[in-house]
């Protein structure tokens, strides 16, 4: 049995603690009385994982077993998380390949011929043939790719459907073959609380006219957090249980939801995994070695070592059945694991930013991305209530460089340039931007026929960061681009303790700390 | 954190980890400190024949002119060890560092020459540093304090190689100088192989080094190494009978160098043999007493220091 979540009060015993920093990391020391808060644990993995998927396809949650809703002459669609999950990229074999098989194991016995696999990539970028042959392994992509085995169009008028409006009124567009299909199999990876359960099909699978429902500013800021899909807790949830059982009305959903542990990086970075204070002396070697190398390796080489690292994560569940049922459960293996109980707010919450957040694998995190990952995923790791008071400070470690990937964030470019130069009030940015970009025939050219994110994806990111925002009283990056960080309207510090100097004009001179230390990923349940 | 020099990196490490110190562990951690995995530092280096070689010089060229400088010290009752089969268990009460280097010093070159000492796992063998000089210097081998099955594997191996055991039942220095709760581990090992013990009284080691002490307090107070008869099971004793006779006999060579042989053994008779575990008296009053140093022997000096 692993040991539970605990937050750490710093003394003068406490070693200097791990911050990472985008492409870079190190050891910081924090002042007296500081509160870190540490993940449990990372659980054991399932021995056998096949036999735990075989489990969950035969003995599903209030669904009938899988084998009992296959049959000849049906059309299966198969749908599956892209590249956004799981953060770093899995060792493989990849779970969503291994639960594929299984099912496809299933189909074949049972004499089913029309088969597709879908990417649910929603506005995300394509899936290049390489990462999908990575996600579903070699078997089924030599089986069904190209034909069969396709990313999600958002903007394929053509394959999608109008599925009807919710009792608010949003309307519910998804892919067409997955709607006309006699059953939808839906693959993921619950990697944080946000993730799966209705948001899996009506968000992966939808179109732009279906999410702006729920990926507007509007919904941000009703959410808190977007970590707790409690209904009555998070709007953008709310609203996707609304269109999720809108479509279980129309097409039959089985759902397979699978969670992880933390064992989120290998070796020679296993010392990030650990608690600092139990850092062995190779640890501690192997610190001092990956951060000597990682400073003097040139950039290229720096982001190439980090899009290598695939994590060894270890499978803690594999459940399927009934979507919300199904969900229940996961969450409570998601909560295991990440859930740590914390007291009371503090006055600056303070994190470090990895190199990677959901959408810059195999890429570049632009400053927008920064900014999502901060003040969208990090700050919003609660439930309950912030891990800051209201009126706060947030410290946020990373260099932020003005750097853009061209294929997969062009309208990123341009919303950093035009849109973040004119307003950084993301009501303001709704109103006046987001139609136009989101319509843009250039952007939703390349969104379709290169690997580029939806012209719209830029302003949801911005949006991710809207609660934070409004909740803070002042952003301060660390060892920042003063220019990239000025332009979205934040400030810079050279170092950690000059942050805390800066704080000061806002929270006073003794304000309480608190270093909410992933990843691992934490999640702080907040009394 | 980025733009500091290699030099800068390694000092914050070792500062931040305590390389030349004992680990510590935060205090709000310390509840979820996971149970170090026992694995033991190796030691048989220590017992070849150039680590032998350098050990004879460091205790009799080292050790030995710093004991006669600092304190003033009485062997009495080697000729006990006459005619001993080894190897033997030498069993004492412990209250300062100085008691091994005084018990080594104290034996005849040929015994000390096969004689191990079991020093606490987690406090002498916590760093490697700290581990290999004292396994140089006293041929220390770690035990385990907190017991468990693997906690005497050393010991069990080295008896079995025929190496004699200096062991402390107390299992730590005491805190006020007299003798603490006894542990029945060493009782245990001898019924085991059946091999003697043999009790040591030291006294005045707590007045001249106690806890918190790495060097002698000045003054050359006279400290004292008393050797008893060695004792062997009886058939079908247990180890806990065996424990006590230990106990009896060590409280008799101490009222012995307190007092004299045959009032010792009069006491014994008498059953007023003194209490190793001190008056039942607050702990000033304890430490007052056991801080007392001991009587010099000999004639007074005619001129003083």
């Amino acid at each position: 049995m692993g040991r539970p979540g605990f937050v750490l009060e710093v003394d003068e015993r406490t070693p200097p603690l791990l911050v990472h920093a985008g492409e870079g990391f190190g050891v910081q020391r924090f002042p007296l009385g500081t509160k870190v808060i540490y993940p449990p644990d990372s659980l054991p993995g399932i021995r056998d994982v096949n036999a735990a998927i075989q489990d969950a396809l035969l003995h599903p949650i209030a669904s009938d077993p899988l084998p009992e809703l296959l049959h000849p002459g049906m059309r299966l669609t198969i749908a599956f998380d892209d590249i956004s999950l799981p953060l770093p990229p899995m060792q493989t074999p990849d779970i969503r390949g291994r639960v594929i098989e299984h099912v496809l194991e299933l189909a074949a016995r049972a004499g089913v011929d029309d088969v597709r696999l879908i990417v649910a990539n929603s506005l995300h970028r394509r899936m290049t043939p390489a990462e999908i042959k990575r996600a579903v392994g070699e078997r089924v992509f030599r089986s069904f790719y190209p034909d069969a085995l396709t990313n999600h169009d958002a903007e394929d008028s053509a394959n999608l459907i109008h599925l009807g409006v919710t009792e608010q009124g949003e309307d519910v567009e998804i892919n067409r073959r997955a709607a006309e299909s006699d059953l939808l199999v839906y693959a993921n990876i619950n990697l944080v609380a946000m993730d799966g359960g209705h948001k899996s099909v009506p968000v992966g699978l939808g179109s732009y006219r279906s999410l702006r429902h729920h990926h507007n500013v509007h919904t941000m800021l009703n959410s808190r957090s977007y970590m707790d899909p409690r209904e009555g807790h998070s709007a953008i949830h709310d609203s996707c249980t609304r269109m999720g059982r809108l479509l279980s009305g129309h097409l039959r959903i089985f759902t397979i939801e699978t969670t992880l542990n933390n064992d989120t990086f290998p070796s020679p970075f296993e010392f990030m995994n650990k608690r600092e204070w139990e850092w062995s002396f190779k640890d501690q070697a192997s610190y001092l070695a990956a951060k000597r190398a990682n400073e003097r390796a040139p950039g290229r080489m720096r982001r190439e070592v980090f899009r290598r690292v695939a994590a060894p994560y270890g499978v803690t569940g594999v459940t399927a059945g009934d979507t919300e049922t199904v969900h229940q459960r996961t969450l409570a293996t998601l909560h295991r694991q990440q859930l740590t109980e914390v007291n009371g707010q503090s006055d600056i919450l303070v994190v470090g930013l990895p190199y990677i957040c959901p959408y810059n694998v195999n890429s570049i995190m632009n400053p927008i991305l920064v900014q999502c990952l901060g003040l969208g995923y990090l700050f919003n790791m609660y439930v309950n209530k912030p891990v800051v008071r209201p009126g706060g400070v947030m410290i946020l470690h990373h260099p932020v460089p003005w750097e853009f990937h061209q294929v997969h964030h062009p309208s990123y470019i341009d919303f950093f340039d035009e849109v973040l130069a004119e307003t950084t009030d993301p009501a303001a940015i709704e109103a006046k931007y987001e139609a136009q970009y989101a319509q843009d025939p250039w952007y939703v050219h390349l969104y379709r026929n290169s690997y580029a994110y939806h012209g719209v994806h830029p302003f949801y990111m911005w949006y991710w960061g809207a609660h934070a925002m409004e909740y803070l009283r002042d952003v301060i990056f660390v060892g920042a681009d003063r220019k990239a960080v000025g332009r979205m309207g934040f400030r810079t510090a050279s170092t950690f303790a000059d942050a805390l100097e800066m704080a000061s004009e806002t929270v006073g001179r003794s304000p309480s700390v608190t270093y909410l230390h992933t990843p691992p990923l934490t999640l702080a349940e907040v009394r | 954190m980025r733009g500091r020099s290699l030099a800068d990196d390694v000092r914050e490490v070792a500062r931040g980890w305590r390389w030349t110190r004992r680990p510590l562990t935060p205090r709000s951690a310390e509840a979820w400190a996971p149970r170090p995995e026992p694995r033991e530092f190796p030691t048989d280096w220590a017992r070849t024949r150039v680590a032998k070689a350098t050990r004879e010089a460091v205790l009799s060229y080292g050790f030995r002119p710093v004991i006669h400088v600092e304190t003033e010290m009485a062997v009495d009752g080697l000729d006990h060890l006459d005619g001993v089969r080894t190897p033997v268990m030498f069993v004492a009460n412990h209250a300062s560092h100085m008691d091994t280097p005084l018990i080594l010093c104290a034996l005849p070159k040929a015994w000390r020459e096969r004689t191990a000492v079991a020093a606490a796992a987690d406090y002498f063998f916590d760093v490697w540093w700290r581990a290999a000089s004292t396994a140089l210097a006293f041929n220390t081998f770690p035990i385990e304090r907190t017991g468990g099955a693997r906690a005497t594997d050393t010991a069990r191996r080295l008896v079995g190689e025929g190496w004699s055991l200096v062991v402390y039942p107390e299992g730590t220095r005491s805190r006020d100088g007299w003798v603490g709760r006894f542990r029945h581990g060493a009782a245990r090992l001898a019924l085991e192989f059946g091999i003697p013990v043999v009790p040591i009284a030291l006294r005045g080691t707590f007045a001249a080094m106690p806890r918190g002490r790495s060097w002698p307090v000045k003054g050359r107070l006279p400290v004292s190494v008393r050797f008893g008869p060695a004792l062997q099971a009886e058939p079908g004793e247990d180890f806990r009978s065996f424990s006590r006779r230990i106990q009896q006999a060590m409280g008799r060579l101490w009222d012995e160098d307190a007092t004299d042989w045959f009032r010792s053994l009069r006491h014994q008779a008498e059953g007023t043999t003194p209490s190793l575990a001190g008056p039942p008296a607050p702990r000033w009053r304890r430490m007052w007493e056991s801080s007392r140093p001991l009587p010099r022997r000999g004639p007074e000096r005619v001129w003083p220091r």
